[in-house]
C-alpha cells in the first residue's frame, strides 16, 4: 500500500490532514482559517524570496537573449487527399454504441472530434436509462487512453509482434480440431453478447471436449440462479422502481453498487419526485432499506435497518412469516409446502434481533400497497434471500406489477472450481483466459497465480499487462469496447450495438476475434461476425437497411425484448421451502456475528468495482460516496465495534484474519454501519497494476481479495481483528461530517412540507435576524448594488442561465463528478494533494449525516472533526447529499477581490474566468463562501503526479503526453500551474449551442436557444435527473419552473450574492407507525434548536413575502438595448 | 577638493551615457519586437509547397470561396480543400501542369499536401467561421482581399483589439448574406455614401437579426 506517512519519500514533519494531530488549538486555528492549507513540503528553504526575485530577474535576461524562441513556429494545414463523405472537420459527430459490463451493457452516444472519442454520454433515446449513465461509464473513456495500457503483444513476458500472436492462435486452433477440443479450456467473463454467445456456441459444437468455465468476481447473477429455482426457467427481474409507491430493499443498494444502478435511480427518482394528486395532495414513493454497509441506497431510505449481512435473511425470513400472518395463509393444508415454510420460517423468524414492531409495520406498510410496491434483494445476498424476496413480491401481487421478468439468454459456464481442479489434475493442455483478471480476483483458496501455471499453454486476452499476464506464454492486448466491433444486451435485453469510434490504437484484439481464431473459423473479422449474427436475428430480408438503424439508433425497436409474463401460481413454493430450510440449516451451523467473529463483507467498490478500474485516476480521485475518501480502501466498522475491540482508533491500522488469511488495512468508523461486521470494498492493493493503481508496495490500497475464499465469497463470519499500532494517512475530502444545525441543506417529512409548503425559504437566515439589515418595511435589504441594476447595459434580455438542483432526487452517486471532469479537461492530482485539500473536481457532493439530538446533545456543541468517529449518535444518523458547484452568484463576492479581474461576470449570468489574466494571488477562492474554486498548484497535465514537486525537472513521457492529449475536450481550455478555475456551467456548450441557434437563424432574430437544447455535463450524467439548466428568462422553461418552487432556496442566500444554482429542499417519506419515525429530519430538528420551527411563522423579523432566497433572476431588459 | 567626488565619477558620464544607449536599444527592439504588425505577422506570407493563386481562382475565374472551403459556414473552422477538390476540375484542366505534380501525387497517393498555415489564433480562443459568416459577416473582414492575392498573406493584425473593434460595433462591418464572399462588394463605389449607407443599413440589420455586441470573456474564451 502505498502508505505516505511511512514513505521514505516524505520523511520530515508530518504534513497531513491528520486531525488527531493537529487538535493543539494553534495549528488548528491555522488550519481553519486557511482555505489552502499550506504543507511544510513546501516551507520556503535555501532561497529567500529576495533571491527568488533576483534568479527571476536573471532568466527574465536570460530568456531575452532568446527571443527568438517566442516567434511562432511554421505550421502546416495537412488536409484530406480525398474528402469523406459526410464529415466536416471541426464538428463533433456522435455515435451510438454501449459499454459492455458483466452480462448486461450501458448504451451510449460516445462523442468524436475529428476522429477520437472524447465523451460518453447516455443513448437518451433508449428507455433503459433514459440517457443516464453511472461513474464508470463515464470513466471508462480515460482507460482508452491509458497510457499504461497493453500495447504489445507478449511471448512468455517477451515482445513478440502481432503475426506471430495469431500464429500462436492458429497453432492452438489446428491442435485442437483433430482431438474434439480435449485439453482445450476457456475462463471467461460471463457476457451478454449475442455474437459471443453464437460463437461459444459453435465451438461447443465443433469441439465438444473444450471447457467453458465462468468466473467473474463480483456476481450479479443470484438472482437469476434463484429464478430457476423458483420459476424453473433462468429469468432476470426488472424491477420497476418508479412503479413502486413502497420500495423495500434486502440488503440491494440499487442506487450505488447494483449492476444497472444508472437505470434503478432513474425509476426510483422517477417515483420520488413529489406528484400532486388530484386532491392537491403531493405524494412520493417510501424507501425502506435493510443492510450492513451504509450504503446509498440506506443513506436515501426513509427507514433503515442495519443489521450484518448474515442476518438480512433472517429479517426477510421475519418478513415472509409477518405477511403470511397479515394477509392469512391461502393455503393452511398441513402437508402445502407453505405451510412447511412458514414452521421453519418461525424459527427463523424468532432469532431476529430486531425490534418486532420495524419488521410488523414496515409489512403493514406493503401489505396496503399490494400491487404497487416492490421488495429487491441485493447480489451479496444467497439465493434463499432472492427467492424469499420473490416470495414477497409473490405475496404482495407485484408480479407483472412493479416486477417484471426477462428471460436470461446468458449461456452457463462450468464453474471456476472444475477448472481448478482440472489444473491440479493435470489434464489441462491449453488455456485460454479471456478478459477478467483472475490472479488478482480468483478466491484466496484457489491460489491461482500457481494453479493457472500447471496448464501446459496459457493464452492470454487482457486489457492490462497484470496479475494475470504476469507468466502466460502468450499475452495479447485487447481492444478497448470504442476501439472494436461488438454487440451486447442491456439489462432490459434490449439489442445493442458495440461500434468502434476508431481502429485499435495498439492493434488490440477483442473476445470474439480471438475465439474465432481458435475456433478456425473463417470468419474472424469482429464486424462480420457483428452482422453475421445480427443477420440471425433479423433475417437476410431488408438486413442492410436495419444494420444501418442499428447503428444509427444504438437499438432496434423490432428487437425490444419479450417480457415474460410470470403469474404468481408460476413461483414454486416447495422449492422454496427446500431452499429455506437447507439455507437455515448452514446459517444455523455458521456463527453469527460477535466481538470475537466479526462479519467480513466484500464489496463491490464505487470506484474500482472489482479492480478493473484500478488504474484509472479518475475513478481513484472520486470520492468514494458515502466516505468521500479517496485512492484508498479502507476497513470499515461502526462505532460500537470499535469501540468494543478496545478502543480502536480511526485510521488506525489492523489486521484481518479471516481462516487463517490474513490483511492489513486502515479502520475507518462508519456511521450507520452494522454492529461487528467489516466492510472490505474489492479492487483495491494490486500488485501489478500501472502508475495510477500502483505497483507492488506502492500499489493503491490492500487487497481484500487475499482473504477471500470462494466459501465465503460475499460475507463471511468467523474474522479476528489484530490491532497494529500505527496510524494511516487518509485523504478524505470532507472531514466534518455535521451541519450544526444550519440550514445549508433543507428538508422536512412529507405530512410537514404539506402543511406549509415554504418551509425551506423560512429557513434563511434572512428570516430571522436582526443582523442583517432591513429596509423600512422590514425586507431584508440589499447589501450590495446589484450589478446588473447597477449597469443594466450589461445584462442580455435573450438569456440569463441558472440551474436548481433537485436535493429530493440527488441520490448521491457520484456520476456527475466524473463527467465533469471528463467534460472540462479536469486533471487529477494524486493523494498527497487530495490530503492538502488541491483536489480540483469542479463538481463535489457534500455529504452530511445529522443525528438524533436525543443522543447528539446540542448542536451547538462544537465536536472536533477527530471526536466526531466516537460519537454515539452517528450510529443511526440521517444522511443528505448535496452537489456543490460554483453558485454563480449575481453579486459574486470572487469577482469585487480579484486584482486583475480575471473572474467577472457575463452578459447573460455567468461567473467566468479568464485564465490568461489570472495571476493566482487566490483572493478569489478565499473570499468565496462556497469554497467551490480550484486552483492549478502543479501542472497536473505535464507531470506525474508523483513527481509533481520537482516541477520542470519532471515532465511525462512525450508518448504518454500524445496519449493523454488524446483524451481532452478541445473546447476546453486546458489550464496550467498557477490558475484559478471553476465550474463554468459547461460555457462551451452554451456556447456552441447559441453559434448553433445563431448559424440557423442568419438573417432573422430568432437567436432563443429552447429550452433543453443545453444540457450540462453533470446534468446529461444524471440518471436522477435531478439538474436542471437553462434559461432564467423563459417563464416555461424546467429551470425557471423548478425555481418558482416553494422548496427552492439559495445556500448562504443571507450573503446576498444571489446564487444562480439554487437547490430545492429534500422531503422525505417515513412512515409515522415505524419505530425509528422522527417528528422531522433530524438535520432540521438540529437546526430547530437553534431557530426554531421552520414550520410555524414566528417572529417579526418573518417580512410576509419578504423572503428571496430562490431570487428570480434580475434583468432590466426594460428600455431595451437595442 | 579631490575629496568631494570620488573617482569612480569621472566615469559616471559616460556610463550614464551607454546606459541610456542600451535602455534605448532595448525599447527600439522591443518595441519592434512585439508592437509592430511583424509580431502580429501582418505580412507574413509563406512560400506554399503548391503554387496555388487565390487571385485566379477567385478572382479572375469568379469561383466562390466555398467551393473549396465548403466547411466555414457548418464548423468552427474553414477547411482547406482536399486534394480531391482540385482534381475535381484538374483532371480536365491543366491536368499535366507540371506545376500541379503534387497535387495529382496527393490525390494518387493520399499523403496530404502540406500547406503551411497562415491565419491562426491562440488556442485559448475559440473563433468559430460559421457564426459569422452565416451572420453577415464576410471573409474580407479578417482575411483581406485574399482574391488578389496571388500568394496569400496575413493581411489584418489578430489581436484581441482587432476582434474588439468589430465586436464593440458590429453594424460597422455586417453585410447583406449573399455579399459575404463577394470580397470586393462595397455599399456604394463613393466611399462617403458607402460609409453611410453601411451606419443606416448596419443599425437596421443588427436591430432586426439581434446581432449581439458580445465583448466578454466567455464569447471566445472557455
Amino acid at each position: 500500500m502505498k502508505d505516505l506517512t511511512y514513505s521514505p519519500k516524505t520523511s520530515g514533519p508530518a504534513y497531513w490532514r491528520s486531525l488527531d494531530e493537529l487538535t493543539e488549538t494553534p495549528e488548528f486555528r491555522q488550519w481553519v482559517e486557511k482555505e489552502f492549507p499550506e504543507s511544510t513540503l513546501e516551507a520556503p528553504s535555501g532561497q529567500s524570496r529576495r533571491d527568488f526575485v533576483k534568479i527571476m530577474g536573471a532568466s527574465f535576461l536570460l530568456g531575452g537573449v532568446g527571443l527568438t524562441g517566442c516567434r511562432r513556429p511554421e505550421e502546416t494545414i495537412v488536409p484530406f487527399s480525398k474528402m469523406p463523405q459526410n464529415y466536416v472537420h471541426g464538428v463533433p459527430q456522435y455515435f451510438a454504441t454501449s459499454m459492455p459490463t458483466r452480462d448486461s451493457a450501458v448504451p451510449l452516444l460516445a462523442k468524436s472530434n475529428d476522429g477520437r472519442p472524447t465523451k460518453v454520454e447516455g443513448n437518451p433515446d433508449l428507455s433503459f436509462g433514459k440517457g443516464g449513465t453511472d461513474a464508470f461509464a463515464q470513466a471508462s473513456l480515460l482507460n482508452l487512453y491509458d497510457p499504461d495500457r497493453s500495447k504489445k503483444f507478449l511471448k512468455v513476458g517477451n515482445a513478440s509482434t502481432r503475426s506471430a500472436a495469431l500464429g500462436g492462435l492458429k497453432a492452438i486452433s489446428s491442435k485442437f480440431q483433430g482431438n474434439k477440443g480435449k485439453g482445450l479450456h476457456f475462463l471467461v467473463q460471463p457476457t451478454s453478447s449475442p455474437s459471443r454467445n453464437r460463437l461459444e456456441t459453435m465451438i461447443r459444437e465443433q469441439l465438444p471436449e473444450a471447457k467453458w468455465h465462468g468466473h467473474e468476481p463480483v456476481d450479479f447473477r443470484n438472482a437469476s440462479k434463484a429464478s430457476v429455482k423458483s420459476f424453473g426457467k433462468a429469468l432476470r427481474p426488472m424491477p420497476h422502481f418508479d412503479k413502486a409507491k413502497v420500495i423495500f430493499s434486502l440488503d440491494n443498494d440499487f442506487l450505488g453498487a447494483e449492476q444497472e444502478s444508472y437505470s434503478h435511480i432513474r425509476g426510483y427518482a422517477d417515483g420520488r419526485r413529489l406528484k400532486e394528486t388530484e386532491d392537491h395532495h403531493s405524494t412520493m414513493n417510501r424507501l425502506y432499506a435493510v443492510e450492513s454497509l451504509m450504503t446509498l441506497t440506506g443513506s436515501n431510505a426513509d427507514h433503515r435497518l442495519r443489521v450484518t449481512s448474515g442476518q438480512v435473511f433472517s429479517v426477510a425470513a421475519a418478513m415472509v412469516e409477518e405477511i403470511f400472518n397479515q394477509i392469512g395463509n391461502s393455503d393452511d393444508d398441513a402437508g402445502s409446502p407453505i405451510t412447511a415454510l412458514r414452521s421453519s420460517l418461525r424459527e427463523k423468524a424468532k432469532a431476529v434481533a430486531v425490534d418486532p414492531k420495524w419488521i410488523t409495520e414496515s409489512v403493514k406498510d406493503l401489505v396496503a400497497h399490494q400491487g404497487e410496491c416492490l421488495v429487491v434483494a441485493g447480489y451479496r445476498q444467497p439465493e434463499s434471500v432472492h427467492q424469499l424476496a420473490t416470495a414477497l413480491n409473490v405475496l404482495l401481487g407485484n408480479l407483472g406489477e412493479t416486477v417484471s421478468y426477462v428471460s436470461d439468454n446468458s449461456i452457463s459456464y462450468d464453474s471456476f472450481e472444475a477448472l481448478k481442479g482440472e489444473c491440479d489434475a493435470g489434464s489441462v493442455d491449453t488455456l485460454v483466459v479471456l478478459g477478467g483478471n483472475p490472479v488478482y480476483d480468483a478466491p484466496a483458496d484457489f491460489d491461482w497465480k500457481i494453479t493457472q501455471r500447471k496448464a501446459k499453454t496459457v493464452v492470454r486476452l487482457g486489457y492490462y499487462d497484470d496479475e494475470t499476464s504476469d507468466g502466460c506464454d502468450w499475452h495479447l492486448p485487447m481492444a478497448h469496447y470504442l476501439e472494436s466491433w461488438g454487440d451486447a444486451r442491456s439489462g432490459d435485453g434490449s439489442y445493442l450495438p458495440v461500434q468502434p469510434l476508431m481502429a485499435p490504437l495498439f492493434d488490440g484484439l477483442t473476445e470474439l476475434e480471438v475465439i474465432a481464431r481458435i475456433a478456425g473459423n473463417d470468419e474472424i473479422k469482429p464486424y462480420d461476425i457483428v452482422r453475421t449474427t445480427l443477420k440471425g436475428v433479423v433475417g437476410e430480408a431488408g438486413f442492410e437497411g436495419q444494420w444501418k438503424q442499428f447503428l444509427h439508433d444504438g437499438y432496434l425497436e423490432s428487437l425490444k425484448p419479450e417480457k415474460v409474463d410470470m403469474k404468481a401460481d408460476a413461483f414454486d413454493w416447495s422449492a422454496v421451502t427446500r431452499e429455506v430450510s437447507q439455507a437455515i440449516t448452514e446459517a444455523d451451523q455458521s456463527s453469527s456475528a460477535s466481538k470475537d467473529s466479526l462479519e467480513v463483507v466484500f464489496h463491490r467498490d464505487s470506484s474500482m468495482d472489482d479492480g478493473r478500474f484500478n488504474n484509472n485516476g479518475w475513478m481513484q480521485e472520486m470520492p468514494d460516496p458515502m466516505t468521500k475518501i479517496t485512492w484508498d480502501n479502507v476497513v470499515l466498522m461502526s462505532r460500537r465495534t470499535a469501540a468494543e475491540l478496545g478502543g480502536i482508533k480511526n485510521k488506525e491500522m489492523v489486521e484481518i484474519v479471516l481462516d487463517g488469511r490474513k490483511v492489513q488495512g486502515p479502520v475507518w468508523i462508519q456511521p450507520g454501519f452494522a454492529d461487528f461486521s467489516l466492510g472490505l470494498a474489492l479492487g483495491y492493493g494490486r500488485t501489478h497494476s500501472g502508475r495510477v493503481g500502483g505497483i507492488d508496495s506502492e500499489s493503491v490500497g490492500f487487497n481484500a481479495y487475499a482473504i477471500r475464499a470462494s466459501k465465503n465469497s460475499n460475507f463471511g463470519t468467523g474474522a479476528k481483528l489484530n490491532r497494529l499500532n500505527r496510524i494511516f494517512d487518509i485523504s478524505c475530502t470532507q472531514d466534518h461530517w455535521s451541519m450544526e444545525g444550519r440550514a445549508i441543506v433543507r428538508e422536512a417529512n412529507l405530512e410537514q412540507f404539506e402543511e406549509k409548503h415554504d418551509f425551506a425559504q423560512n429557513m434563511d437566515l434572512e428570516a430571522h435576524t436582526s443582523h442583517i439589515p432591513h429596509d423600512d418595511e422590514g425586507n431584508p435589504a440589499e447589501i450590495y448594488e446589484h450589478p446588473y441594476k447597477a449597469r443594466p447595459s450589461t445584462s442580455s434580455d435573450i438569456h440569463q442561465w441558472g440551474m436548481a438542483i433537485d436535493l429530493q432526487t440527488c441520490v448521491g452517486c457520484s456520476s456527475c463528478v466524473v463527467a465533469c471532469q471528463s467534460e472540462n479537461n479536469i486533471p487529477i492530482v494524486g493523494k498527497e494533494q487530495v490530503a492538502n485539500s488541491r483536489e480540483m473536481h469542479w463538481m463535489r457532493i457534500d455529504r452530511y449525516y445529522s443525528g438524533n439530538p436525543e443522543t447528539r446533545g446540542k448542536a451547538s456543541n462544537l465536536i472536533m472533526d477527530d471526536q466526531q468517529p466516537y460519537q454515539e449518535w452517528i450510529d443511526d444518523p440521517q444522511v443528505v447529499n448535496q452537489p456543490m458547484i460554483c453558485q454563480h452568484c449575481e453579486s459574486a463576492p470572487c469577482e469585487s477581490v480579484c486584482p486583475v479581474n480575471a473572474t467577472v461576470h457575463d452578459h447573460e449570468g455567468l461567473n467566468v474566468m479568464a485564465y490568461n489574466r489570472c495571476v493566482g494571488t487566490r483572493y478569489c477562492s478565499n473570499n468565496c463562501a462556497w469554497k467551490v474554486r480550484r486552483f492549478n498548484y502543479f501542472d497536473y497535465n505535464k507531470r506525474p503526479i508523483d513527481q509533481l514537486y520537482e516541477g520542470p525537472l519532471a515532465s511525462r513521457p512525450e508518448e504518454d503526453i500524445d496519449l493523454i492529449e488524446m483524451a481532452k475536450n478541445p473546447d476546453v481550455t486546458v489550464r496550467m500551474r498557477g490558475v484559478m478555475e471553476k465550474c463554468t456551467f459547461c460555457t462551451q456548450r452554451i456556447e456552441q449551442a447559441k453559434i448553433a441557434k445563431k448559424v440557423a437563424a442568419r438573417d432573422s432574430g430568432d437567436i432563443e436557444v429552447a429550452d433543453g437544447t443545453i444540457k450540462t455535463a453533470c446534468q446529461q450524467a444524471c440518471p436522477a435527473d435531478a439538474i436542471a439548466f437553462g434559461n432564467l428568462l423563459d417563464p416555461e422553461s424546467k429551470v425557471s419552473k423548478l425555481k418558482k418552487s416553494p422548496r427552492n432556496y439559495a445556500v448562504l442566500g443571507f450573503l446576498d450574492t444571489r446564487p444562480r444554482t439554487t437547490y430545492l429542499a429534500k422531503i422525505r417519506n417515513p412512515n409515522k407507525n415505524m419505530p425509528d419515525y422522527h417528528t422531522m429530519p433530524l438535520s432540521t430538528l438540529e437546526y430547530t434548536e437553534n431557530m426554531g420551527s421552520p414550520f410555524e411563522e414566528h417572529g417579526s423579523a418573518h417580512g410576509g413575502e419578504a423572503h428571496e432566497s430562490g431570487h428570480a433572476v434580475e434583468t432590466h431588459s426594460e428600455g431595451g438595448q437595442h | 577638493m579631490s575629496d568631494v567626488f570620488p573617482k569612480w565619477t569621472n566615469k559616471l558620464p559616460i556610463r550614464v551615457i551607454v546606459g541610456l544607449i542600451l535602455l534605448g536599444g532595448a525599447t527600439v527592439v522591443g518595441l519592434t519586437y512585439y508592437a509592430t504588425p511583424k509580431y502580429t505577422r501582418v505580412g507574413y506570407q509563406p512560400v506554399q509547397p503548391v503554387a496555388f493563386s487565390h487571385a485566379i481562382h477567385a478572382d479572375q475565374l469568379g469561383l466562390d470561396c466555398r467551393y473549396c472551403h465548403n466547411a466555414v459556414e457548418s464548423s468552427w473552422y474553414s477547411n482547406v480543400p482536399a486534394a480531391s477538390v482540385c482534381m475535381n476540375c484538374h483532371n480536365q484542366v491543366k491536368k499535366d501542369d507540371p506545376k500541379l505534380a503534387m497535387v495529382r501525387e496527393s490525390y494518387d497517393s493520399g499523403e496530404p499536401i502540406p500547406w503551411v498555415q497562415i491565419h491562426k489564433v491562440p488556442d485559448y480562443v475559440y473563433f468559430n467561421h460559421s457564426v459569422h459568416v452565416n451572420r453577415g459577416f464576410s471573409c474580407v473582414e479578417c482575411h483581406g482581399p485574399v482574391n488578389k492575392m496571388d500568394e496569400v498573406y496575413h493581411a489584418k493584425p489578430f489581436g484581441m483589439s482587432f476582434c474588439l473593434e468589430c465586436h464593440r460595433n458590429p453594424a460597422a462591418k455586417i453585410r447583406p448574406l449573399d455579399k459575404i464572399t463577394d470580397l470586393d462588394w462595397k455599399w456604394d463605389e463613393d466611399p462617403q455614401k458607402a460609409s453611410e449607407l453601411q451606419q443606416t443599413h448596419g443599425d437596421q440589420m443588427v436591430h432586426d437579426w439581434r446581432v449581439e455586441s458580445l465583448v466578454n470573456c466567455s464569447a471566445c474564451h472557455r
